[in-house]
């Protein structure tokens, strides 16, 4: 896992172009250019807050903000894992022709992902502005949080762009688990609001299934940090992240393993 | 000399698609494990690619690679470019590598020639500041003027070869692997990319590179090997390799004529195995070909000979030992073609200096130029020739390779019937 990471800091300059082109290009044929960042997002935010907001009446203040604080980090893991995971199987051209080290193509899509997350960080202030909601010192949270994230993200990335080599109907199966977990992860729906459950036999308090889905959902626990940062202003659980750290660590010495022994087919698989 | 490559015992399996194909979705594995199926058990099919090569690449050195399609050529370059992992044995590369396999890997359409000169030449592993300085002589080797600021999507592929080529040879590594990629472009950048190539090997670069251009391994590699059906079939001297090949090649053809199919149906067979007949000096023979002249009928030595006049070859032979010798003599058109062979057991021979003489009272050739070339060899003994251009004269009436002696009548009447008396055929018992 330590050498894996130390490879991709000894290509970063690789990483790097990769990453800077990825982004150019993505807005490169387009009319609103580099606008897109910032549409994409938002587009999905305004639809989401007409349904829930508007349409189903959440109880939420400031719903349209609220939601945006938990979609733009979903949409950095959600587009890293779906876009990393056919990295490797979609890049014959790179990969027979020169000696290119696969490592760096799961890590360029997380980064270039990073980097879109970080551009669009300013909407959020500015649609936070909006609903008279500054930010708050507690925005140095942000850091630790990115980088755990960002690790979290990377360590599934790398599983399963190795595995899709291999595995090609992974890359369809991954779109429909993506669309489970968001439903599964706190976005749209807040911790707070969940009631307790009394059904399979099983008592939960209100206060036990928030705890289950926090320690069990790395990703509820990531979103309710988010949320607690931008919108809550306060600084985030650390019990919960810790639980997310230990198994981004587990997941990431997994993940280094299992692409490391793939890697070598790669060329003659993809 | 150090060894820049070193290959060991070598091979590379690949599993057949169509098995991989039968398991290769999570779904049906998925399935066969919740039926509880055992996994399939028959045996993995394996193609093997390569068999067992090992070869070494001295430093500094240029080696070809010739050999069929599908023999395992590219797979070997594959492997020293480190794109593969052979299934058994080592490969050891000492210096900085770069495969020109493909050109253009990692091309974007939508991208100036400028900004794909800066990524390409990441991928190829250069620095940034490496494709920086290296910028301006790329775009001037190029010669894509102001197309180098034009998305890459709106250049010919010609102009797109170019650009990739240009970058790829700019890396300045010390291993330099090619495969068939010399012949981009036009008939101008070919020779500008071929002078490159000449510029790579004075500053003791190691290239080996793979070509069907047989000639150019002849004149620009020091040594060469013969791939064939993943073995290596012969390393050495790239002449002797070369013509070596050429015989196999053409006594499959010669074989696939015969027989309706041959090793050159099928990609990947090995070409049937011939007696080596090395055409050039081998220290061992005892007998060699000295000067070859050629005269006329009256002695004289003309700028054309006339197809109706004598033709005389005078084959000076060098025995170093006494030794029986054979000498023969065969024309044959400048593309190879042989036109007439003929072929004289000497008997013993002295040690000396002796002169063989054949006589053709009358050449019959048809006009332009042809290569007489004579050879002697001893028994087993590897033989060695030499060769003299012969130029017949043209001739007014007549084209072709040869010139039988011939003449024109006319019969004073056509009968349609044959004449009486003439013996009719008869069936016999």
């Amino acid at each position: 896992m330590v050498r894996n990471l130390q490879e991709l800091y000894q290509y970063r300059a690789l990483l790097w172009a990769l990453s800077m082109r990825e982004l150019r290009a993505r807005y490169r044929a387009s009319v609103l250019g580099f606008l897109w960042t910032f549409l994409n997002p938002t587009l999905s935010m305004a639809v989401y807050a007409l349904v829930f907001g508007v349409l189903m009446a959440s109880g939420q203040p400031r719903f349209p903000y609220y939601l945006f604080c938990g979609l733009l980090p979903w949409i950095f893991f959600s587009s890293s894992v779906l876009g990393g995971t056919t990295s490797v199987s979609d890049r014959k051209d790179l990969l027979t022709k020169v000696r290119f080290p696969a490592q760096v193509l799961p890590a360029y899509v997380v980064l270039t992902n990073l980097i879109n997350f970080v551009l669009s960080l300013p909407l959020l202030f500015l649609l936070g502005l909006v609903f008279e909601d500054y930010p708050s010192w507690h925005l140095v949270y942000v850091v630790p949080l990115l980088l755990l994230q960002t690790m979290f993200t990377l360590a599934i990335t790398y599983l399963l762009s190795a595995l899709n080599v291999a595995f090609r109907d992974l890359q369809h199966i991954i779109a429909n688990v993506m669309q489970l977990a968001f439903f599964l992860t706190p976005v749209l729906w807040d911790l707070q609001t969940v009631k307790q459950f009394d059904r399979l036999g099983l008592t939960l308090t209100a206060a036990e299934l928030q705890r289950v889905i926090l320690f069990t959902n790395p990703l509820a626990a990531l979103m309710a940090a988010w949320r607690d940062v931008f919108f809550h202003h306060r600084a985030p659980a650390v019990e919960p992240l810790l639980v997310v750290a230990g198994i981004t660590t587990m997941m990431l010495w997994l993940s280094a393993a299992v692409f490391e022994r793939r890697r070598e087919e790669f060329a003659e698989l993809v | 000399m150090a060894n820049a490559i070193t290959i060991v015992g070598v091979t590379k399996h690949f599993q057949k698609r169509s098995r991989r194909n039968e398991s290769t979705t999570l779904k049906s594995e998925l399935v066969r494990i919740l039926k509880g199926q055992r996994k399939v058990v028959e045996p993995l099919h394996h193609i093997e690619a390569l068999k067992g090569v090992t070869l070494t690449v001295p430093r500094g050195s240029t080696m070809g690679i010739v050999g069929r399609n599908g023999s395992g050529k590219s797979t070997l370059l594959k492997l020293v470019t480190g794109i593969y992992t052979p299934t058994s044995g080592t490969i050891q590369v000492t210096g900085r590598i770069s495969a020109l396999l493909e050109l253009g890997a990692g091309f974007h359409p939508d991208f100036t020639g400028r900004e794909n000169i800066l990524i390409n030449g990441i991928i190829l592993g250069m620095s940034r500041n490496e494709v920086k300085q290296r910028v301006d002589s790329i775009i001037e080797f190029a010669e894509l003027g102001d197309f180098i600021d034009e998305p890459v999507r709106t250049y010919s592929s010609g102009m797109f070869m170019r650009l990739a080529f240009a970058v790829a040879t700019h890396v300045d590594p010390d291993i330099l692997i090619i495969d068939e990629i010399l012949s981009v472009g036009d008939e101008h950048f070919s020779r500008k990319s071929s002078a490159k190539m000449n510029e790579f090997r004075q500053s003791g670069k190691t290239i080996l590179f793979v070509t069907h251009d047989l000639s150019r391994i002849e004149t620009w590699c020091d040594s060469a090997v013969w791939i064939d059906g993943g073995q290596t079939r012969m390393v050495g001297d790239p002449r002797q390799v070369v013509a070596a090949y050429r015989k196999a090649v053409a006594a499959a053809e010669l074989e696939g004529e015969r027989t309706g199919h041959s090793a050159l149906s099928a990609p990947g067979l090995e070409l049937p195995q011939i007696a080596v007949a090395e055409p050039h000096e081998a220290p061992t023979s005892p007998v060699h070909v000295g000067e070859v002249r050629l005269r006329d009928g009256v002695g004289a030595q003309p700028s054309a000979f006339s197809a109706e006049g004598a033709l005389e070859v005078f084959v000076e032979l060098d025995v170093r030992t006494a030794a029986p010798c054979d000498v023969s003599v065969e024309i044959a058109t400048v593309a190879g073609i042989s036109l007439f062979k003929t072929h004289y057991a000497a008997g013993r021979l002295e040690a000396g200096r002796t002169t063989t003489r054949l006589s053709v009272p009358r050449l019959g050739l048809g006009d332009g130029a042809h290569v007489v070339t004579a050879t002697a060899w001893s028994g087993e003994l590897p033989p060695h020739s030499q060769s003299k251009t012969l130029v017949v004269a043209p001739h007014p009436s007549a084209v072709g390779l040869v010139r039988p002696e011939h003449a024109w009548s006319t019969e004073p009447r056509l009968s349609a019937a044959p004449p009486a008396g003439a013996p009719q055929p008869v069936a016999k018992a």
